[in-house]
């Protein structure tokens, strides 16, 4: 093990194309990072008590996971438990099988990347498509993920036209748009005829049940929505007791992640599909895997449980900035892999990789929930050389060094020693030029400093320092610069709007009255004549929806029937060729320009999902500041009430080719918002 | 009557760099403290430490808590990261030594690094030195993240006349003990990135509080034939000329 991480941590830096793709990734992820934080009134306060969640949550792991399972079956959702990764995928492969499915569209989750689930399922005969960009990337070179968050990190966009132009048979192009749409083909067929949707989950919202996706692309909810099955597979410390507590980690992940204030979708699973619902998945599995975590909770590595996967220590990692995700042979690399790598899998195979850390601490002043890197690294390297057969060698200059160290006259004498040494040694100006191995690894790159021949606890006798005048102190006030926005609160419909520009989205403000016209003009405008439209719902809309009806507009019936079937597939290919969504949304939210959406009765979710242009119309009166103040006041009782719930911020994006941002990858390109004054 | 500090030097300094505890005695003094310097200290222990030999280490801390505990007065040490094994690496390893963990918590309480034991506990930031030149300074990670000093050295080295001081990216250089000779590969990149700042910040001495990270620098600038030197804060505060050796 040790030596093939030594060959593929040479390969990797002797790598150009690597090399620039890791510097890259390192610059601009920090350079979001510093901006997206530096917009946060407190960080501090928040990673503390982001900390105190994930801590509480663990120390009462038992407990929430019983009252999550309850949960979750009282929502009509089939709970499943996996010891080990084989469970896992038994059970995965399983619950396929018996839908007669052969085809499964995922979505990324390392999660699954640690059980080797694809493999399974391929050898159950049932074909795997990774429908995030990055992750489908990889999958078609025949690789593992380089990073949590960002699978193809490492990859230079020649690279990946290559690749597409090898296994896709698409013309050579580096243009990263190009790429992107021929992958979003290929991906929209596997979504509308896949049996089987298997996603992760970020967290589970214990006290409501609630299943919640973070993503970016939109293949996310694709793979949740469309399927008739839909399989959700976490590792059972994911979770988090509240939604307020939920409201604390959205704020955090995402702008670990990737530098975004929030991402284009936030997605609340809460039931299977319901009565009057015209789309959603059919059955809903969450298979719940420990895997090692539960011996790990009671183990010293504990507190890296915390970790919400947000990938930002890898971004800030010197180490993985000169190595990549591929050298630690680990599907978790980085500083987090090197405790739970080998927390999970085992000492003696990954016990390794915590050496290969300067301590340095960068992860842990990124952490979002402030693990103690330092330490954990120290105490995997304390039961490595415990627990695994060390190189004598190092066993004997570790004990010798220590019986000269507790003596000073030993002590004295080592140095002695050492200083005569130097003396054999090729010098230049009092440095050593080269060592003898194994020390020679040193002198590769530097000039060691000789040993003095008078060391300074021998010297000290012979000071004899003036005591100089004591000069007066003088305090000198830094100035910090407050980098905290100080400004009047703005006004919440025009706060909604600019954060929703900034995104990418578009704000049209009118009156209620004249929203029917207004719709209408922007359709003919982008020469749009068919839509997916929710049904009856409130008065605003449905004005909306009658006017285009009558203007000819061509309105079609969102009804997915239940099951696998032709008629679906009929049904389906039909819907995608939807023009244009048109929704309501039971709320926004200022602070990130965000709209929710949920999917109930006559909530077609297809709307917001399949076509290239989502149209919503938004009441102002229910734009709310922020987040935390919109579970406040009646967010909580609309999560529990509605069988998944979307928070849409923008249009569908993804950065994966080279973090080279792309609008409009599996979702909508446009959202275009009508907020009625 | 001035305050009596106990000095830890570390054995790199006492080994390698004498100079460097001078440095720090002639600093302290003009701070208007005593410096004692108790003979029988030898190393604290944290190369074992980090290397993941927690029983050869624990008998250093031993010994160095021993040596230290009958003085009296604060201890200061002049490294970002022996100050940090003091402070928090003893606590670690003594976890499950309850004995112990009292005794290596008393001496945590009272050691402290030497830019933060000048600013923080005397409030000295002028010592009357000067320096004319470009000085960059290297917020070394133990120091830094470890500790969580960072405007200390700064504040100190606003107080030398006609310094320009630079304050390097808060990057490590790739030392890191023994994951230099462990890791030479991606430990020599890491120098690389630090030795291609240095330069072009134009700085002719870099400045930093924690000799290993100064030592790794500077033979990693003697390697390459630069001719920038690296120098301990205490040696530019006591107007010593500005070289590790
Ligand atoms: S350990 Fe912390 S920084 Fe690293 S992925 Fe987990 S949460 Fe993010």
């Amino acid at each position: 093990m040790r030596n093939r991480f030594r060959h593929r941590i040479r390969n990797a830096i002797a790598n150009p194309n690597l090399q620039v793709a890791l510097d890259r990734n390192a610059e601009r992820r920090m350079a979001a990072w510093n901006e997206t934080f530096a917009s946060l009134p407190d960080v501090e306060d928040l990673r503390r008590r982001a900390r105190e969640v994930r801590q509480h949550t663990l120390d009462n792991l038992d407990h929430y996971l019983e009252r999550f399972t309850q949960r979750l079956v009282e929502n009509g959702i089939r709970v499943h438990r996996a010891a080990d990764a084989a469970e896992a995928c038994r059970l995965a492969v399983a619950i396929t099988q018996a839908s007669g499915a052969t085809l499964v569209a995922k979505s990324k989750s390392i999660t699954t990347e640690e059980i080797d689930l694809n493999h399974s399922l391929q050898q159950g005969g049932i074909r795997v498509v990774e429908t995030d960009l990055g992750e489908f990337i990889v999958q078609l070179r025949g690789e593992a993920p380089a990073h949590i968050i960002t699978p193809a990190v490492h990859l230079l966009r020649e690279d990946v036209a290559a690749t597409f132009e090898r296994e896709l048979g698409m013309p050579y192009s580096t243009d990263v748009e190009d790429m992107n749409a021929a992958a979003k083909k290929v991906l929209r067929e596997v979504f509308l005829t896949a049996q089987v949707g298997i996603s992760g989950v970020n967290f589970g919202v214990v006290e409501t049940g609630t299943l919640c996706l973070v993503t970016n692309e939109g293949n996310g909810r694709m793979v949740t929505t469309l399927p008739p099955i839909h399989i959700a597979i976490m590792g059972v410390e994911r979770l988090v007791p509240s939604l307020d507590d939920l409201a604390l980690m959205l704020q955090l992940l995402p702008r670990s992640a990737t530098g975004q204030k929030t991402t284009s979708y936030v997605t609340l699973i809460q039931n299977p599909r319901q009565e009057g619902e015209p789309d959603g998945s059919d059955e809903r599995h969450v298979i719940l895997l420990d895997n090692g975590r539960l011996a790990m909770a009671n183990s010293p590595l504990a507190e890296s449980l915390l970790c919400i996967r947000c990938g930002a220590c890898l971004n800030v990692c010197p180490v993985f900035r000169e190595i990549g995700g591929h050298a630690y042979g680990s599907v978790y690399p980085g500083p987090i892999g090197s405790v739970v790598s080998p927390g999970l899998f085992g000492l003696s195979d990954f016990g390794h990789l915590a050496k290969a850390s300067t301590l340095c601490g960068a992860c842990k002043e990124v952490c979002p929930v402030g693990i103690d890197f330092p330490t954990m690294l120290l105490r995997v390297r304390d039961a490595y050389s415990n627990n695994t057969p060390q190189p004598l060698a190092m066993w004997l200059a570790m004990s010798l060094y220590a019986w000269l160290m507790v003596s000073p006259s030993r002590y004295r004498l080592a140095q002695r020693l050492g200083a005569w040494g130097s003396r054999l040694l090729p010098k230049q100006a009092g440095w050593v030029r080269t060592l003898p191995p194994p020390l020679s690894a040193w002198t590769s790159s530097r000039y060691f400093p000789s040993f003095a021949f008078q060391p300074f606890l021998a010297r000290k006798q012979r000071l004899n320092y003036d005591a100089k005048p004591t000069p007066t102190p003088q305090r000198r006030k830094r100035e910090t610069e407050q980098l905290t926005e100080k400004s009047q609160p703005e006004d919440v419909v025009d706060r909604f709007s600019r954060e929703l520009e900034d995104i990418g989205g578009t704000i049209v403000r009118c009156e209620e009255g004249v929203a029917p016209d207004k719709v209408a003009a922007y359709l003919r405008e982008f020469g749009i004549t068919k839509l997916i439209a929710w049904g009856e719902q409130q008065p605003a809309l449905n004005a909306v929806i009658h006017h285009l009806r009558d203007k000819g507009f061509e309105i079609l019936d969102p009804c997915l029937p239940r099951g696998s079937g032709p008629e679906r597939d009929r049904r389906m290919v039909d819907l995608g060729r939807a023009e244009a969504g048109l929704t309501g949304a039971i709320a926004g939210v200022a602070e990130t320009g965000t709209l929710v959406v949920p999917a109930g009765r006559n909530q077609s979710q297809l709307a917001s999902l399949l076509p290239p242009v989502h149209l919503v119309l938004l009441p102002a009166s229910v734009i709310h500041q922020t987040m935390t103040d919109w579970l406040r006041e009646g967010g909580e009782e609309a999560i529990a009430g509605a069988s998944s719930l979307n928070l849409i911020s923008g249009p569908s994006r993804t950065a994966d080719i080279e973090m080279t941002l792309t609008i409009g990858v599996h979702g909508p390109g446009q959202v275009i918002v009508f907020c009625l004054d | 009557m001035s305050k009596t500090v106990q000095l830890f030097v570390t054995c790199l300094i006492d080994s390698l760099f004498p100079e460097i505890g001078e440095a720090v005695v002639e600093v302290l003094m003009r701070a208007g403290v005593q410096v004692a310097i108790p003979q029988e200290q030898t190393c604290c222990g944290q190369p074992a430490f980090n290397a993941g030999y927690r029983g050869p280490a624990r008998k250093m801390a031993r010994h160095t808590i021993e040596v230290l505990e009958d003085t009296v007065g604060p201890v200061v040490v002049p490294s970002g990261s022996c100050a940090g094994m003091i402070r928090h690496g003893y606590l670690e390893l003594f976890a499950d030594d309850p004995t112990w963990l009292l005794r290596a918590n008393m001496l945590a309480e009272r050691t402290y690094e030497l830019s933060e034991f000048l600013v923080d506990q005397l409030g000295v930031v002028d010592l009357g030195a000067s320096f004319i030149g470009r000085l960059a300074y290297h917020p070394s990670c133990h120091l830094l993240r470890g500790l969580g000093v960072d405007h200390q050295p700064l504040d100190l080295l606003e107080g030398v006349a006609m310094a320009q001081v630079h304050r390097l990216k808060p990057e490590c250089c790739g030392f890191g003990g023994v994951f230099a000779v462990d890791q030479p590969e991606i430990s020599t990149e890491m120098l690389k990135r630090k030795l291609a700042e240095i330069n072009q910040s134009e700085a002719g001495v870099v400045v930093g509080c924690d000799v290993s990270c100064l030592m790794h620098i500077e033979g990693g600038l003697r390697h390459i034939g630069s001719s920038v030197r690296c120098a301990h804060l205490a040696q530019v505060l006591a107007g010593r000329e500005a070289t590790l050796r």
